[in-house]
């Protein structure tokens, strides 16, 4: 389902320099991401999964390689970029529905156009009755789900999410898994998701990609051709425990890699 | 709950200041009765207290000017003080130009310059603020800066991926996080500014209680000088809490995040 590239990600590789030393966060990855398409990407801790979505947000410039988005070498945020970090990075002098309307002020766009969505954001996300709300009022989670309506207030082409969920319990999670892939099918923007939930990655992406650490690099691409839109109770069928089961074996062994 | 709770413990804040104050008049009138103090070496509290109620239009009037003066050298040091740690955060250069010329000021002992401002600014009210703007300055550039600085560079990047202007980020990401620490150096700044006020007064013109305590001084007044004393003290303590108050309107998630202990 995925149509002409819209990231090229090419031969990538990113040096964190310090007088203490070097450390290479990822090294020569080689990804196309297709106009359209959910990509998630799993890996062990400190694999460089953070290091590659600022690289392609062009927030970090990259050691050596290119990053292109629709052709065009990356530089800086490229256009109709939306982003969730892994932490909430919400204002606090920001009320919760002032924080998800901030994409729109540093847009440039007129607030007042966004105030409706903003609401039904935050109503999408559960968190209807505390717009009025400052973040540090709010639990970890309610928090997190902030940062997600903010992300999506100007219907971004490209989304980047790092370990969006992370803070929630599993129902919410669940709920929002759903809600995601609802607002995906609708928009058909393109998404990098970084998770460390095997199942959550297979239930949303269309592909998922495996890192390693020591360096970061792409160990496995699988592609997840289940229908869609996908049922919760997907992940107790077979084809679902397939996938799951080539992404585990997949996945590198906590310190086997350091242990060598 | 929490209310309450700051209200008690406000309340124990003023119980203590006024305790002590109590207790220095206390050793004070001792030390009078005690030795036989002369009155024009150190009067007993009665006197100042009833040299200030014999002419109230008077300290008031002077007391004024005085505040005047601080507050406008203040005012100018907050504002352009802001401007400068704008231009030293944005740029390298800037940064460099101007924190060696602050350096360079701050080395200056600024009370031995209130002469020299006098002779270019003459007697009226342009030296005392100038001076008032100069003592307090430096403590606002530092601290301004180190708050623009102390912003979470990932709340920067946020700003980035929604291609925010350099100024947006600096007026909407890094102002309102520095605005704590803002604060925190205003406190700071608006006594030196009055000490800058008084010396100002010191050194030319006819107003203000810089100059009420120096012709009283002149004339052997003693209480006039204690009295005029006395009444700076009480200007200094409110102009920080006028600042205070100031922090609660501004800065409110600052003030109730010290208060809810987070
Ligand atoms: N700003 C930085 N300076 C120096 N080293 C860094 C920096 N950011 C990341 N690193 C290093 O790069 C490597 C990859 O980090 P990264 O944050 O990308 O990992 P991650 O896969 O997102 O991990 P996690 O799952 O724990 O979030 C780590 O070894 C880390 O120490
Ligand atoms: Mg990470």
């Amino acid at each position: 389902m995925s149509g002409s590239p819209l990231v090229e990600i090419d031969k990538a590789s990113k040096i964190y320099r310090s007088p203490r030393g070097a450390t290479t966060a990822i090294a020569d990855v080689t990804v196309q991401i297709g106009d359209g398409e959910f990509v998630a990407v799993v890996g062990p801790s400190g694999c460089g999964k953070c290091t590659l979505l600022k690289c392609v947000a062009g927030l970090e410039p990259l050691s050596s390689g290119e990053i292109r988005v629709r052709g065009e070498r990356v530089d800086g945020p490229p256009d109709g970029l939306g982003a969730v970090f892994q932490r909430d990075v919400l204002m606090d002098w920001r009320t919760a529905l002032d924080n998800v309307l901030l994409p729109a002020e540093f847009l440039g766009l007129r607030r007042a156009d966004f105030l409706p969505r903003a609401r039904e954001l935050l109503g999408l996300v559960g968190l209807a009755d505390r717009a009025n709300s400052y973040p540090w009022e709010l639990s970890g989670g309610m928090r997190q789900r902030v940062a997600i309506a903010r992300a999506l207030l100007c219907r971004p082409v490209f989304l980047l999410m790092d370990e969006p969920f992370g803070a929630l319990d599993a129902l919410t999670r669940d709920e929002l898994n759903v809600e995601l892939q609802r607002i995906w099918l609708a928009e058909k923007n393109t998404v990098l998701f970084i998770t460390h939930g095997i199942e959550e990655a297979v239930f949303l992406a269309d592909r998922v990609l495996v890192m390693d650490r020591d360096p970061g690099r792409v160990a496995l691409d699988l592609e997840v051709a289940l229908p869609r839109p996908r049922p919760i109770a997907v992940r107790d069928e077979p084809a679902f425990a397939a996938h799951t089961a080539k992404v585990r074996a997949a996945m590198p062994r906590a310190g086997a890699s350091r242990a060598a | 709950m929490s209310g309450g709770a700051s209200f008690r413990a406000h309340l124990v804040d003023t119980l203590w200041v006024v305790g002590v104050f109590a207790f220095v008049c206390a050793v004070w009138e001792f030390a009078v009765k005690a030795f036989d103090l002369p009155v024009f070496v150190l009067p007993p509290v009665e006197d100042v207290v009833a040299d200030l109620l014999s002419a109230p239009g008077l300290f008031a009037s002077h007391a004024l000017f005085t505040v005047g003066m601080a507050l406008a050298g203040f005012a100018v040091a907050a504002s352009v003080g802001l401007l400068m740690a704008f231009a030293v955060v944005s740029s390298r250069i800037l940064d460099r130009i101007l924190m060696t010329f602050l350096a360079l000021l701050h080395s200056v002992p600024k009370v031995a310059l209130a002469p020299l401002f006098v002779i270019w600014l003459g007697a009226g009210f342009e030296p005392k603020i100038a001076i008032a703007a100069m003592m307090s300055v430096l403590v606002i550039v530092v601290d301004a800066v180190a708050g623009l600085r102390s912003v979470d560079p990932e709340m920067v990047n946020l700003a980035r991926v929604y291609r925010a202007s350099p100024l947006a980020i600096m007026l909407k990401v890094r102002l309102p996080a520095a605005l704590p620490h803002i604060f925190a150096s205003w406190k700071v700044a608006i006594s030196l500014s009055l000490i800058g006020a008084i010396v100002g007064e010191y050194v030319g013109g006819q107003r203000g209680l810089g100059y009420l305590i120096l012709v009283s001084q002149g004339s052997f007044d003693t209480p006039r000088v204690f009295a005029s004393v006395l009444l700076l003290s009480v200007i200094a303590t409110a102009l920080y809490y006028l600042i205070a108050l100031a922090e609660r309107m501004f800065a409110p998630w600052h003030v109730s995040r010290r208060a809810g202990g987070h």
